[in-house]
Protein backbone atom coordinates (compact mmCIF):
# COMPACT_ATOMS: atom_id res chain seq x y z
CA UNK A 1 0.00 0.00 0.00
CA UNK A 2 2.83 2.33 0.93
CA UNK A 3 4.61 1.61 -2.37
CA UNK A 4 1.43 2.20 -4.32
CA UNK A 5 1.04 5.59 -2.66
CA UNK A 6 4.60 6.44 -3.63
CA UNK A 7 4.07 5.48 -7.27
CA UNK A 8 0.89 7.52 -7.43
CA UNK A 9 2.69 10.48 -5.95
CA UNK A 10 5.40 10.17 -8.60
CA UNK A 11 2.88 9.94 -11.44
CA UNK A 12 0.99 12.93 -10.07
CA UNK A 13 4.13 15.04 -9.98
CA UNK A 14 5.30 14.02 -13.44
CA UNK A 15 1.97 14.77 -15.04
CA UNK A 16 1.98 18.31 -13.66
CA UNK A 17 5.18 19.47 -15.35
CA UNK A 18 5.28 22.09 -18.11
CA UNK A 19 7.32 21.42 -21.26
CA UNK A 20 10.63 23.27 -21.15
CA UNK A 21 12.47 23.57 -24.46
CA UNK A 22 16.21 22.80 -24.58
CA UNK A 23 17.09 26.47 -25.09
CA UNK A 24 15.15 27.34 -21.94
CA UNK A 25 17.21 25.11 -19.63
CA UNK A 26 20.11 27.46 -18.85
CA UNK A 27 19.02 28.02 -15.27
CA UNK A 28 18.74 24.28 -14.71
CA UNK A 29 22.42 23.90 -15.66
CA UNK A 30 23.56 26.22 -12.87
CA UNK A 31 25.72 24.80 -10.14
CA UNK A 32 23.12 25.44 -7.44
CA UNK A 33 20.51 23.40 -9.36
CA UNK A 34 22.59 20.20 -9.35
CA UNK A 35 21.72 17.32 -7.02
CA UNK A 36 25.27 17.33 -5.70
CA UNK A 37 27.00 20.67 -6.34
CA UNK A 38 30.07 19.55 -4.35
CA UNK A 39 30.46 15.75 -4.58
CA UNK A 40 33.52 15.57 -2.32
CA UNK A 41 31.67 17.43 0.45
CA UNK A 42 28.55 15.31 -0.05
CA UNK A 43 30.57 12.10 0.04
CA UNK A 44 32.32 12.97 3.30
CA UNK A 45 29.14 14.18 4.98
CA UNK A 46 27.32 10.98 3.99
CA UNK A 47 30.18 8.86 5.32
CA UNK A 48 30.14 10.65 8.69
CA UNK A 49 26.36 10.40 9.00
CA UNK A 50 26.24 6.71 8.09
CA UNK A 51 28.92 5.91 10.70
CA UNK A 52 26.94 7.64 13.48
CA UNK A 53 23.41 6.63 12.52
CA UNK A 54 21.64 3.34 11.77
CA UNK A 55 20.45 4.49 8.33
CA UNK A 56 22.50 5.05 5.22
CA UNK A 57 22.27 5.36 1.47
CA UNK A 58 19.20 5.95 -0.59
CA UNK A 59 20.92 8.19 -3.16
CA UNK A 60 22.38 5.38 -5.24
CA UNK A 61 23.64 1.82 -4.87
CA UNK A 62 25.30 1.29 -1.49
CA UNK A 63 28.85 0.29 -2.45
CA UNK A 64 31.31 -1.05 0.13
CA UNK A 65 31.57 -0.52 3.84
CA UNK A 66 34.23 0.72 6.21
CA UNK A 67 35.16 0.11 9.82
CA UNK A 68 34.32 3.70 10.69
CA UNK A 69 33.36 4.12 14.35
CA UNK B 1 19.64 32.31 -19.27
CA UNK B 2 23.22 31.27 -19.84
CA UNK B 3 25.34 29.64 -17.19
CA UNK B 4 27.99 31.68 -15.44
CA UNK B 5 31.60 31.07 -16.48
CA UNK B 6 32.30 29.28 -13.23
CA UNK B 7 29.41 26.85 -13.51
CA UNK B 8 30.36 23.22 -13.85
CA UNK B 9 29.07 21.21 -16.73
CA UNK B 10 26.04 19.16 -15.61
CA UNK B 11 27.43 15.98 -17.05
CA UNK B 12 30.69 16.59 -15.24
CA UNK B 13 28.79 16.87 -11.99
CA UNK B 14 26.95 13.67 -12.83
CA UNK B 15 30.20 11.80 -13.24
CA UNK B 16 31.82 13.15 -10.10
CA UNK B 17 28.72 12.22 -8.14
CA UNK B 18 29.03 8.67 -9.27
CA UNK B 19 32.71 8.57 -8.51
CA UNK B 20 32.26 9.40 -4.87
CA UNK B 21 28.94 8.06 -3.74
CA UNK B 22 28.84 5.34 -6.32
CA UNK B 23 26.13 5.73 -8.91
CA UNK B 24 23.94 8.42 -7.56
CA UNK B 25 22.33 11.47 -9.01
CA UNK B 26 22.42 12.41 -12.64
CA UNK B 27 22.27 16.00 -13.73
CA UNK B 28 19.66 17.49 -16.00
CA UNK B 29 21.62 16.27 -19.01
CA UNK B 30 23.25 12.89 -19.03
CA UNK B 31 24.43 12.66 -22.62
CA UNK B 32 27.63 14.72 -22.89
CA UNK B 33 31.12 14.08 -21.46
CA UNK B 34 32.97 16.77 -19.49
CA UNK B 35 34.79 19.39 -21.55
CA UNK B 36 37.76 20.05 -19.25
CA UNK B 37 40.10 18.30 -16.83
CA UNK B 38 39.33 19.11 -13.22
CA UNK B 39 41.40 18.70 -10.05
CA UNK B 40 40.17 19.10 -6.49
CA UNK B 41 41.34 18.56 -2.93
CA UNK B 42 39.73 18.84 0.53
CA UNK B 43 41.08 18.76 4.06
CA UNK B 44 38.52 18.02 6.78
CA UNK B 45 38.61 17.80 10.56
CA UNK B 46 35.96 15.82 12.46
CA UNK B 47 35.88 16.18 16.25
CA UNK B 48 33.41 14.61 18.70
CA UNK B 49 32.54 16.26 22.02
CA UNK B 50 33.85 14.55 25.14
CA UNK B 51 31.37 12.17 26.77
CA UNK B 52 29.72 13.94 29.71
CA UNK B 53 31.06 12.84 33.09
CA UNK B 54 27.55 12.25 34.44
CA UNK B 55 26.92 9.68 31.72
CA UNK B 56 30.09 7.64 32.09
CA UNK B 57 31.87 5.47 34.60
CA UNK B 58 35.25 7.02 35.12
CA UNK B 59 34.38 10.64 34.39
CA UNK B 60 34.56 12.72 31.21
CA UNK B 61 36.18 10.92 28.31
CA UNK B 62 37.63 12.10 25.06
CA UNK B 63 35.98 10.59 21.98
CA UNK B 64 36.81 10.25 18.32
CA UNK B 65 38.53 12.68 16.00
CA UNK B 66 39.38 12.25 12.34
CA UNK B 67 41.62 14.12 9.92
CA UNK B 68 40.66 13.47 6.30
CA UNK B 69 42.23 14.46 2.98
CA UNK B 70 40.47 13.99 -0.35
CA UNK B 71 41.84 14.26 -3.89
CA UNK B 72 39.82 14.25 -7.09
CA UNK B 73 40.70 14.06 -10.79
CA UNK B 74 38.20 14.13 -13.62
CA UNK B 75 39.24 13.98 -17.26
CA UNK B 76 37.52 13.60 -20.62
CA UNK B 77 38.92 10.76 -22.74
CA UNK B 78 38.47 10.67 -26.54
CA UNK B 79 35.07 12.01 -27.64
CA UNK B 80 32.65 9.94 -25.61
CA UNK B 81 34.46 8.79 -22.49
CA UNK B 82 35.51 10.23 -19.16
CA UNK B 83 37.47 8.88 -16.21
CA UNK B 84 37.41 9.97 -12.58
CA UNK B 85 39.91 9.02 -9.86
CA UNK B 86 39.24 9.80 -6.21
CA UNK B 87 41.54 9.13 -3.27
CA UNK B 88 40.61 9.63 0.37
CA UNK B 89 42.95 9.28 3.31
CA UNK B 90 41.87 9.38 6.96
CA UNK B 91 43.68 9.34 10.28
CA UNK B 92 41.43 8.37 13.21
CA UNK B 93 42.13 8.45 16.95
CA UNK B 94 40.26 8.54 20.25
CA UNK B 95 37.97 6.33 22.31
CA UNK B 96 34.56 4.87 21.50
CA UNK B 97 31.79 3.43 23.73
CA UNK B 98 32.65 -0.14 24.81
CA UNK B 99 29.46 -1.05 26.66
CA UNK B 100 26.71 0.39 28.86
CA UNK B 101 26.35 -0.63 32.50
CA UNK B 102 23.93 0.13 35.30
CA UNK B 103 24.95 2.71 37.89
CA UNK B 104 24.08 2.54 41.59
CA UNK B 105 21.07 4.80 41.03
CA UNK B 106 19.80 2.41 38.36
CA UNK B 107 20.54 4.64 35.39
CA UNK B 108 22.66 3.53 32.42
CA UNK B 109 26.22 4.77 32.13
CA UNK B 110 28.69 4.17 29.34
CA UNK B 111 32.12 2.61 29.66
CA UNK B 112 34.52 3.92 27.04
CA UNK B 113 37.16 1.81 25.33
CA UNK B 114 39.82 3.51 27.44
CA UNK B 115 43.09 3.49 25.58
CA UNK B 116 43.13 5.55 22.44
CA UNK B 117 42.24 3.83 19.15
CA UNK B 118 44.60 4.65 16.27
CA UNK B 119 43.73 3.76 12.69
CA UNK B 120 44.21 5.00 9.16
CA UNK B 121 42.04 4.41 6.11
CA UNK B 122 42.86 4.80 2.44
CA UNK B 123 40.16 4.66 -0.23
CA UNK B 124 40.77 4.68 -3.97
CA UNK B 125 37.87 4.97 -6.40
CA UNK B 126 38.06 4.77 -10.20
CA UNK B 127 35.09 5.47 -12.46
CA UNK B 128 34.90 5.21 -16.23
CA UNK B 129 31.88 6.53 -18.06
CA UNK B 130 30.65 6.27 -21.65
CA UNK B 131 28.31 8.89 -23.10
CA UNK B 132 25.88 8.23 -25.91
CA UNK B 133 23.13 10.23 -27.58
CA UNK B 134 20.51 9.77 -24.91
CA UNK B 135 22.47 9.05 -21.76
CA UNK B 136 25.53 7.47 -20.21
CA UNK B 137 26.76 4.30 -18.54
CA UNK B 138 29.43 4.00 -15.86
CA UNK B 139 31.61 1.42 -14.15
CA UNK B 140 33.07 2.09 -10.72
CA UNK B 141 35.62 0.24 -8.57
CA UNK B 142 36.39 1.21 -4.96
CA UNK B 143 39.08 -0.23 -2.72
CA UNK B 144 39.13 0.75 0.96
CA UNK B 145 41.88 -0.37 3.31
CA UNK B 146 42.20 0.07 7.10
CA UNK B 147 44.32 -1.66 9.75
CA UNK B 148 41.30 -3.81 10.65
CA UNK B 149 38.98 -3.60 7.62
CA UNK B 150 39.27 -4.08 3.86
CA UNK B 151 36.56 -3.57 1.25
CA UNK B 152 36.40 -4.10 -2.51
CA UNK B 153 33.30 -2.88 -4.32
CA UNK B 154 32.18 -2.64 -7.94
CA UNK B 155 29.16 -0.85 -9.36
CA UNK B 156 27.42 -0.34 -12.68
CA UNK B 157 25.05 2.49 -13.40
CA UNK B 158 23.23 4.03 -16.31
CA UNK B 159 21.08 7.02 -17.19
CA UNK B 160 18.69 7.46 -20.09
CA UNK B 161 16.98 10.67 -21.23
CA UNK B 162 13.44 10.75 -22.59
CA UNK B 163 13.06 11.92 -26.20
CA UNK B 164 12.11 15.45 -25.12
CA UNK B 165 14.92 15.54 -22.54
CA UNK B 166 12.48 16.38 -19.78
CA UNK B 167 12.99 13.16 -17.86
CA UNK B 168 16.09 11.17 -16.95
CA UNK B 169 15.74 7.56 -15.83
CA UNK B 170 18.63 6.12 -13.82
CA UNK B 171 19.56 2.78 -12.32
CA UNK B 172 22.53 1.33 -10.48
CA UNK B 173 23.69 -1.93 -8.96
CA UNK B 174 26.68 -2.62 -6.74
CA UNK B 175 28.30 -5.42 -4.79
CA UNK B 176 31.10 -5.49 -2.27
CA UNK B 177 33.19 -8.01 -0.34
CA UNK B 178 34.41 -6.77 3.04
CA UNK B 179 36.95 -8.43 5.39
CA UNK B 180 37.13 -7.61 9.10
CA UNK B 181 40.16 -8.37 11.28
CA UNK B 182 39.87 -6.40 14.53
CA UNK B 183 43.02 -5.00 16.08
CA UNK B 184 43.79 -6.82 19.31
CA UNK B 185 44.67 -4.32 22.01
CA UNK B 186 42.95 -2.36 24.70
CA UNK B 187 39.62 -4.21 24.70
CA UNK B 188 38.74 -7.82 23.86
CA UNK B 189 37.02 -8.16 20.48
CA UNK B 190 34.10 -10.44 19.71
CA UNK B 191 35.72 -11.96 16.63
CA UNK B 192 39.25 -12.50 15.38
CA UNK B 193 38.45 -12.51 11.67
CA UNK B 194 35.24 -12.38 9.67
CA UNK B 195 33.63 -10.99 6.55
CA UNK B 196 30.44 -9.60 5.05
CA UNK B 197 28.97 -8.86 1.63
CA UNK B 198 26.83 -5.93 0.56
CA UNK B 199 24.60 -5.96 -2.53
CA UNK B 200 22.53 -2.99 -3.57
CA UNK B 201 20.23 -1.75 -6.33
CA UNK B 202 18.77 1.66 -7.00
CA UNK B 203 16.37 3.19 -9.50
CA UNK B 204 15.69 6.87 -9.90
CA UNK B 205 13.90 9.37 -12.09
CA UNK B 206 14.49 13.10 -12.34
CA UNK B 207 12.10 15.42 -14.10
CA UNK B 208 12.21 19.05 -15.20
CA UNK B 209 9.24 20.74 -13.56
CA UNK B 210 9.71 24.23 -15.05
CA UNK B 211 12.46 26.50 -16.36
CA UNK B 212 13.53 27.00 -12.75
CA UNK B 213 12.69 23.77 -10.98
CA UNK B 214 13.58 20.09 -11.06
CA UNK B 215 12.42 17.13 -8.98
CA UNK B 216 13.68 13.59 -8.49
CA UNK B 217 12.58 10.35 -6.84
CA UNK B 218 14.57 7.25 -5.99
CA UNK B 219 14.13 3.79 -4.51
CA UNK B 220 17.03 1.80 -3.11
CA UNK B 221 17.35 -1.72 -1.75
CA UNK B 222 20.42 -3.03 0.08
CA UNK B 223 21.13 -6.53 1.36
CA UNK B 224 23.90 -7.12 3.89
CA UNK B 225 25.06 -10.62 4.70
CA UNK B 226 27.75 -11.83 7.10
CA UNK B 227 29.33 -10.41 10.24
CA UNK B 228 27.29 -7.24 10.89
CA UNK B 229 28.21 -6.98 14.58
CA UNK B 230 30.55 -4.24 15.82
CA UNK B 231 33.68 -6.23 16.77
CA UNK B 232 34.76 -3.68 19.40
CA UNK B 233 31.50 -3.59 21.41
CA UNK B 234 31.30 -5.89 24.44
CA UNK B 235 27.53 -6.43 24.34
CA UNK B 236 26.82 -6.67 20.64
CA UNK B 237 25.47 -9.59 18.66
CA UNK B 238 23.46 -8.66 15.58
CA UNK B 239 21.61 -10.73 12.99
CA UNK B 240 23.78 -11.96 10.11
CA UNK B 241 21.41 -10.51 7.49
CA UNK B 242 19.89 -7.10 6.96
CA UNK B 243 17.42 -5.94 4.31
CA UNK B 244 17.18 -2.17 3.86
CA UNK B 245 14.86 0.00 1.78
CA UNK B 246 15.11 3.72 1.20
CA UNK B 247 12.79 6.08 -0.62
CA UNK B 248 14.25 9.47 -1.45
CA UNK B 249 13.08 12.61 -3.15
CA UNK B 250 14.69 15.95 -3.93
CA UNK B 251 13.70 19.33 -5.26
CA UNK B 252 15.64 22.33 -6.59
CA UNK B 253 14.00 25.70 -7.19
CA UNK B 254 15.86 28.75 -8.51
CA UNK B 255 14.72 32.30 -7.68
CA UNK B 256 15.89 35.14 -9.94
CA UNK B 257 15.51 37.41 -6.95
CA UNK B 258 17.57 37.16 -4.82
CA UNK B 259 19.66 35.05 -7.27
CA UNK B 260 19.58 31.92 -5.16
CA UNK B 261 18.20 28.41 -5.04
CA UNK B 262 16.38 26.26 -2.53
CA UNK B 263 17.75 22.73 -2.24
CA UNK B 264 15.49 20.24 -0.43
CA UNK B 265 16.04 16.50 0.00
CA UNK B 266 14.11 13.89 2.00
CA UNK B 267 14.74 10.20 2.71
CA UNK B 268 12.62 7.57 4.41
CA UNK B 269 14.57 4.50 5.53
CA UNK B 270 13.22 1.17 6.75
CA UNK B 271 14.81 -2.21 7.47
CA UNK B 272 14.05 -5.64 8.92
CA UNK B 273 15.96 -4.89 12.13
CA UNK B 274 13.12 -2.59 13.14
CA UNK B 275 15.01 0.60 12.35
CA UNK B 276 13.10 3.34 10.53
CA UNK B 277 14.18 6.93 9.98
CA UNK B 278 13.29 10.26 8.43
CA UNK B 279 15.97 12.60 7.07
CA UNK B 280 15.31 16.11 5.82
CA UNK B 281 18.07 18.24 4.29
CA UNK B 282 17.51 21.90 3.45
CA UNK B 283 20.00 24.33 1.98
CA UNK B 284 19.82 27.82 0.56
CA UNK B 285 22.38 28.51 -2.18
CA UNK B 286 22.89 32.28 -2.30
CA UNK B 287 24.95 33.79 -5.11
CA UNK B 288 26.85 36.96 -4.22
CA UNK B 289 27.86 38.35 -7.59
CA UNK B 290 29.38 36.09 -10.22
CA UNK B 291 31.99 34.28 -8.17
CA UNK B 292 30.93 33.89 -4.54
CA UNK B 293 28.33 31.58 -3.03
CA UNK B 294 27.08 31.35 0.57
CA UNK B 295 25.20 28.16 1.40
CA UNK B 296 23.64 27.82 4.86
CA UNK B 297 22.25 24.33 5.46
CA UNK B 298 20.12 22.50 8.01
CA UNK B 299 19.55 18.76 8.51
CA UNK B 300 17.02 16.96 10.68
CA UNK B 301 17.27 13.24 11.36
CA UNK B 302 15.14 10.94 13.49
CA UNK B 303 15.45 7.18 13.87
CA UNK B 304 13.60 4.46 15.76
CA UNK B 305 15.60 1.86 17.68
CA UNK B 306 16.42 -1.64 16.45
CA UNK B 307 14.27 -4.48 17.83
CA UNK B 308 17.24 -5.91 19.74
CA UNK B 309 18.54 -2.63 21.18
CA UNK B 310 18.54 -2.06 24.94
CA UNK B 311 20.71 0.23 27.05
CA UNK B 312 21.43 -2.69 29.36
CA UNK B 313 21.77 -5.49 26.85
CA UNK B 314 20.20 -8.84 27.68
CA UNK B 315 22.98 -11.17 26.60
CA UNK B 316 20.78 -14.24 27.09
CA UNK B 317 18.85 -13.27 23.98
CA UNK B 318 19.80 -14.43 20.49
CA UNK B 319 20.51 -10.86 19.32
CA UNK B 320 21.33 -7.84 21.46
CA UNK B 321 23.13 -4.52 21.30
CA UNK B 322 23.66 -1.46 23.49
CA UNK B 323 25.21 0.51 20.60
CA UNK B 324 23.84 4.07 20.73
CA UNK B 325 23.71 4.08 16.93
CA UNK B 326 20.87 1.56 17.10
CA UNK B 327 18.88 3.55 19.71
CA UNK B 328 16.02 5.99 19.15
CA UNK B 329 17.18 9.58 18.86
CA UNK B 330 16.83 12.79 16.93
CA UNK B 331 19.68 14.82 15.47
CA UNK B 332 19.86 18.39 14.23
CA UNK B 333 22.85 19.66 12.32
CA UNK B 334 23.53 22.88 10.53
CA UNK B 335 26.32 24.90 9.10
CA UNK B 336 27.61 27.11 6.36
CA UNK B 337 29.41 26.44 3.10
CA UNK B 338 31.34 29.21 1.34
CA UNK B 339 32.80 29.09 -2.16
CA UNK B 340 34.77 31.73 -4.03
CA UNK B 341 36.14 31.48 -7.56
CA UNK B 342 39.32 33.21 -8.75
CA UNK B 343 39.85 32.56 -12.44
CA UNK B 344 40.11 28.81 -12.90
CA UNK B 345 40.57 28.30 -9.16
CA UNK B 346 37.87 27.84 -6.54
CA UNK B 347 38.31 28.06 -2.76
CA UNK B 348 35.74 26.50 -0.44
CA UNK B 349 35.16 26.13 3.30
CA UNK B 350 32.55 24.31 5.39
CA UNK B 351 31.67 24.41 9.09
CA UNK B 352 29.07 22.05 10.61
CA UNK B 353 27.70 21.36 14.11
CA UNK B 354 25.81 18.08 14.80
CA UNK B 355 23.82 17.55 18.02
CA UNK B 356 21.68 14.63 19.20
CA UNK B 357 18.99 14.15 21.80
CA UNK B 358 16.52 11.34 22.41
CA UNK B 359 13.70 13.85 22.91
CA UNK B 360 14.22 15.41 19.47
CA UNK B 361 13.14 12.26 17.65
CA UNK B 362 9.68 11.29 16.47
CA UNK B 363 10.19 7.71 17.69
CA UNK B 364 10.03 6.73 21.35
CA UNK B 365 12.67 4.61 23.04
CA UNK B 366 15.35 4.47 25.68
CA UNK B 367 17.83 7.36 25.78
CA UNK B 368 21.36 6.11 25.26
CA UNK B 369 24.04 7.77 27.43
CA UNK B 370 26.49 7.49 24.53
CA UNK B 371 24.80 9.78 21.96
CA UNK B 372 27.36 11.82 20.08
CA UNK B 373 27.73 15.52 19.21
CA UNK B 374 30.46 16.77 16.90
CA UNK B 375 32.05 19.60 14.94
CA UNK B 376 33.26 19.26 11.35
CA UNK B 377 35.36 21.71 9.34
CA UNK B 378 36.52 21.43 5.76
CA UNK B 379 38.69 23.48 3.41
CA UNK B 380 38.94 22.92 -0.32
CA UNK B 381 40.74 23.98 -3.47
CA UNK B 382 39.62 23.17 -7.03
CA UNK B 383 41.20 23.88 -10.40
CA UNK B 384 39.70 23.44 -13.84
CA UNK B 385 41.90 23.37 -16.98
CA UNK B 386 39.80 25.69 -19.06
Amino acid sequence: MKQLAIYLFVLLCLSGCETVQPWERGTLAKREMQWQPDPMETSLQAQVNSSKEASSGGQGAAGGGCGCN
Amino acid sequence: MASRPGDKHPALLALTSSALLLPAYQGVRADAPPEFIELGTRYSKYEEDNTQGSKTFGGSSQRYEVDAAQFHLLAPVLDSWAVAVDVQWEDMSGASPWFVGQSLDGGPKVIMSGASIEDTRTEVSVTTRYYYDRGNAGFNYVHSDEDDYESNAVALDGAFNSADGMTTYSAAISTSADDIEPTQGSVPTNTLKDNKDISSAWIGVSRIVSKNAIVRFGLAYTYRDGFLTDPYKKNDRRPSERNEWAFSTGYRQYFFWPDGALQADYRYFDDDWGVASHTLDLAWHQNLGERTQLIPFLRYYSQGEADFFANIADTDKRHYSDDYRLSSFGAVSGGLRVRHEIGNWALSAVGERYETDESWGVYSGQESPALVNYWRYSFGLDYIFR
